[in-house]
């Protein structure tokens, strides 16, 4: 284009003085190239799924010829809309699930928050006895996959409905545990509650940890009670953490498979989760994308809620580069009952599950717990062909060690690029707080959540199939596991960069400006340091949810990039308990491990830092 | 032509919105029918099949193209990796593990993406495989001409079987010491079973749907197998076109248990010690934990009117395989020696020496409830029942048309 004068006297906007100006003022509103950068980025990689959901719900679908043989694959349709919502149908598809899921989803998630809020607070804010050792371990149920508790359950509240042994409880006491105990809502709800807890626990002892309690102190010298300190102080101050974990919670739950699968079906109680799961089984895309949209518009509409209750408020700032302490409360006599307390539910959510696993992959004949049945031979023996099909134990199974190794790849590089890029949109979100971009970016780094993990392994297998412009064809590659793993935890690491970035003001940024220190340096001394605590935790809980994640990566999967799920998965298919027990067992002692290295580290570089500001 | 902001906006909205609906759209298959044609009469393969064929060429040609990729919806078939390539060396076997609605998701939407990866798939799922797949031309039927007068013709046309495998009833003998508790299906639905019978969810389990589904296709016998119980004729509820709904109907009104998993299905029927045990429906093959986990199951083998309800699995060559011969000298391997008869003695175990040896692709489903397609192959130990049984096939006609409605009816009538 030639730079010529306009007529009207206006100055052209592609002169080169205009465009150095815009480019100037761009420079100083780096939030605005990042958010349009993440925006174009996340736009592919979640609208495309989006679509191609959108797509397949109004088109006819080769399954459907089932129903109307004259029907043409491919051409606009209202069936499946009107199938899910006015046949007879609908109650059985649609109503009675749905009713289910949110049940569900408020029983756990209010569990799950005062459970974890509560534990959080005895953590970051009393001197409860052993805090080091229990904080650490309080995440360890988040590590498991969410089954294992199902499972324990199940060992010890099984019935005659589903005869075969008796539970624990049956044997030890000769009482049949009644149906509502052993099956459907209630053990859901506590199982789930179990497991969910951590993240209101992560959440909230981040955000506790950065509260000041001078502000607290300033309440009590304002002659204010001590609830209402936390009422009017403390609370408020969560209140992002709060959103946030409640939104993740509720939303996770309404995916949640496994679990309601295991102790939901005997009792014919069926969720959300289970009839897409279902409907993709049978590869009914129609009924299946379908209910998934309806999961995305109720995700939708739990965001908007959040984001208004939080909008309305808009300061929320605890890091100010002022003064900064933390006050423990005196327990008092308290000290001892809530230590035990916490020793009570960590064997409950820690310990059992993980004997049971232990136990059951030391089983020499599965299913006898007596101990002339223990034997190590699961995990040291060499392949016998009377048992487990001749297939070598753990440390002799080049399977298992493989996979072993992509697991832990697929955890870090996961890990690793959710954190850059949950820091970036949390940077772009918060610092261009109230514009559109910064709308538009904070709800699609939340989409993906709402996909149903299956369906969007599914969906990726089609888009990575075939090279894209620039991008080769991924599909069989390591990098699409990498690839669907950042994008399906964004909407984790995303809440926490933002949780992190609305606690920083932007003085200390604008501090450094005024001395002329340049984005990058800003972000790396003021930014990362400052949000360092939130993204951790947002990285590690990535890297734990890709080491356990399977029903996300189950269609990508190939024998060049299996993972340890994968491995599981298939020992649970050809019912090898002790096999599959083995290995998860080592899966979480290994999530355990490196977890506790990793904030052991945090710890260490965080303290450090803050002692320098 | 003037250049302003919201011109600059929408051009980058609209190539977003192109490169979006590009990606979306299904990719354009360039030429596809004709290299399809090439590849089918390059290799013999489809409408170009021959009745005889020079065996040890094709092997040639199999170690020149150097590997075999299959997609399967059983992972046992990996025990097959060493025998295989020991007995062909230079073809390696490369295997997808991924159960029977993966198997024909991943082939659907690679091929879509004309992408051609795989050379034999293998899987159930009658209705998919034949009308989406075999009828749709992207994979094909394929019989090594030295097997085809060994198998007979219905377990090769219009797809070439690899096993034949049932859905039966199981009872417990401790339990039941004079025999299996039931002589007809329909008391399945009556109130002394209330609550003790159980089934693999037919919703996520696809042998579990066919199983059903083939009790289902029988309506006239189902409704004469009622009759010769009660002496009455069958009435059907409101709604409900026929005898074989209306099993479906009462069998859920009458508490029958769903179970996620099969073998655990088998082990609550069968474990010992129970006084008022479950009756399984289940998969066949799941009598072998009998010896693995102490189970003291039995199978019915007088139901009225059918006590098996056999499924089969399919193996085929994919279209535009990358090893058609390669894929041609599993599918005979997966079809077990040549050299076996029925006077052949196979003992176990079944995947070591000489019996692999003889078995071939066989072995790791030489089990009770398992049959291969071949008629000269010996029915494993303990599976010898399997004449015995009156049974029924599922059709892939029936799953196709009248599957999702089962499903539909199972679903509403299974809620609470």
């Amino acid at each position: 284009m030639v730079s010529t004068p306009d007529a009207g006297g206006k100055p052209n906007p592609w002169s080169g003085r205009n465009i150095a100006y815009q480019a100037y003022r761009l420079k100083n509103k780096p939030e605005l190239i990042i958010g349009v950068m993440c925006l174009a980025f996340l736009a592919f990689v979640v609208l495309v799924p989006l679509f191609q959901i959108l797509r397949d719900a109004f088109t006819f679908q080769s399954y459907d010829l089932s129903y109307n043989p004259e029907g043409e694959v491919g051409a606009f349709t209202l069936f499946h809309f009107d199938r899910v919502f006015f046949q007879p149908i609908s109650k059985a598809l649609f109503v009675k699930p749905l009713i289910n899921s949110l049940s569900m989803g408020v029983a756990v998630t209010t569990i799950g928050i005062i459970v974890g809020s509560g534990l959080a607070w005895l953590m970051v804010r009393t001197n409860v006895y052993f805090k080091e050792v229990f904080g650490a371990m309080l995440v360890f149920p988040y590590m498991m996959p969410s089954w294992v508790m199902a499972l324990a359950w199940l060992s010890l509240f099984r019935n005659d409905r589903i005869g075969g042994s008796e539970g624990v409880m049956t044997s030890v006491f000769g009482v049949q545990a009644p149906n509502w105990i052993a099956y459907g809502f209630v053990p859901i709800v506590i199982t789930l509650s179990l497991h969910y807890y951590a993240y209101a626990y992560l959440l909230i002892s981040g955000a506790l940890a950065t509260v000041d309690s001078e502000l607290e102190e300033a309440g009590a010298t304002a002659g204010m009670g001590k609830w209402k300190r936390i009422r009017v102080i403390t609370m408020p101050l969560l209140l992002p953490a709060l959103g946030s974990a409640v939104v993740l919670t509720f939303i996770r739950i309404l995916g949640t498979f496994g679990t309601p699968a295991l102790l939901g079906l005997p009792v014919r109680f069926f969720t959300f989760s289970t009839q897409i799961y279902a409907s993709i089984n049978a590869r009914n895309q129609g009924d299946a994308y379908v209910l998934a949209l309806v999961l995305i518009i109720l995700a939708i509409t739990f965001i908007w809620i959040n984001s208004r209750i939080i909008g309305v408020r808009k300061s929320y700032v605890t890091m100010t580069g002022k003064g900064f302490r933390k006050k423990e409360s005196d327990l008092g006599k308290m000290r001892w009952p809530a230590t035990i307390f916490v020793i009570l539910f960590l064997c409950l959510t820690v310990v059992m599950p993980l004997t049971l696993l232990l136990w059951e992959s030391m089983t020499l004949i599965p299913g006898d717990y007596s101990w002339n049945n223990l034997s190590g031979y699961f995990w040291y023996g060499s392949g016998n062909v009377d048992l487990a099909y001749g297939e070598p134990g753990v440390i002799h199974n080049k399977g298992i060690l493989g996979a072993l190794g992509n697991s832990i790849k697929l955890g870090f590089l996961a890990a690793l690029f959710n954190g850059a890029l949950g820091l970036l949109v949390g940077y772009a979100v918060v610092r261009g707080r109230g514009g559109k971009l910064s709308k538009a970016l904070e709800g699609i780094a939340f989409a993906p959540y709402i996909f149903p993990s299956i369906a969007l392994g599914a969906i990726y297998i089609g888009m990575f199939s075939s090279s894209i412009g620039p991008i080769p064809a991924l599909y069989g590659t390591f990098t699409i596991l990498v690839l669907i793993t950042v994008i399906k935890n964004l909407p984790f690491t995303s809440r926490t960069g933002i949780a992190a970035m609305l606690q920083i003001h932007q003085s200390l940024e604008e501090t450094a400006r005024v001395q002329g220190i340049g984005w990058f340096r800003r972000m790396l001394r003021i930014i990362i340091p400052l949000s360092m605590s939130g993204l951790v935790a947002g990285m590690l809980l990535t890297f734990i949810t890709a080491m356990r994640e399977l029903s996300l990566i189950i269609l990508l999967l190939s024998p060049g990039n299996m993972v340890l799920t994968g491995v599981i998965f298939g020992y649970q298919e050809q019912d090898m308990a002790q096999h599959s027990a083995a290995v998860t067992l080592m899966l979480v002692l290994i999530i355990i491990t490196i977890s506790v290295i990793v904030k052991v580290m945090a710890r260490g570089a965080g303290t450090g830092r803050l002692n320098t500001t | 032509m003037k250049f302003t902001y919201s011109t600059f906006m929408r051009t980058v909205f609209g190539a977003a919105t192109a490169a979006v609906l590009s990606t979306a759209a299904t990719p354009i298959m360039a030429d596809s029918a004709s290299d399809l044609e090439t590849w089918m009469k390059a290799n013999a393969i489809g409408t170009h099949a021959m009745m005889e064929e020079n065996w040890s060429d094709i092997v040639a040609k199999a170690t020149a193209e150097g590997e075999v990729v299959i997609y399967s919806s059983s992972g046992r078939i990996a025990k097959l990796k060493d025998h295989f390539e020991a007995l062909y060396p230079g073809i390696t076997l490369t295997l997808f593990d991924l159960g029977s609605v993966k198997t024909i998701e991943k082939t659907i939407r690679e091929q879509d993406a004309g992408i051609y990866q795989v050379d034999v798939v293998t899987t159930g799922n009658s209705g998919s495989v034949i009308k989406e797949l075999l009828e749709k031309g992207r994979i094909f039927n394929y019989v090594p001409a030295h097997m085809r007068d060994r198998i007979p013709a219905e377990n090769r046309d219009p797809l070439l079987y690899r096993v034949n495998e049932a859905i039966v009833f199981f009872y417990n003998t401790e339990a039941n010491p004079d025999g299996a508790p039931i002589k007809n299906v329909w008391e399945l639905t009556m109130p002394d079973l209330k609550g003790k019978v159980g089934i693999k969810n037919p919703m996520s389990s696809g042998s579990s749907l066919m199983g059903l589904a083939a009790l289902v296709q029988n309506p006239d016998e189902m409704a004469a197998a009622y009759k010769r119980l009660t002496g009455e004729d069958i009435v059907l509820s409101e709604g409900v076109p026929d005898a074989g709904f209306e099993f479906v109907k009462r069998l859920l009104a009458n508490d029958v248990v769903i179970f996620k998993s099969g073998s655990k299905l088998a082990d609550a029927a069968g474990k010992a010690g129970q006084t008022d045990p479950l009756i399984a429906m289940t998969n066949m093959t799941y009598i072998a934990r009998n010896d693995a986990k102490g189970n003291v199951n039995a199978i019915m083998t007088d139901v009225d009117p059918f006590s098996k309800m056999v499924y089969p699995t399919y193996m085929s060559i994919a279209a535009n395989a990358p090893h058609p011969n390669a894929a041609k000298v599993m599918i005979a391997y997966l079809l077990g020696n040549p050299e076996m008869n029925l006077d052949s003695k196979i003992e176990k175990p079944y995947t070591k020496g000489a019996a692999f040896d003889m078995l071939w692709g066989l072995a790791p489903y030489y089990d009770a409830g398992s049959v291969s397609p071949r008629a000269d192959v010996p029915l494993p130990a303990g599976g010898e029942i399997w004449g015995e049984m009156k049974g029924t096939t599922i059709t892939a006609e029936f799953m196709w048309k009248q599957g999702p409605k089962l499903r539909d009816f199972w679903l509403i009538n299974s809620s609470n």
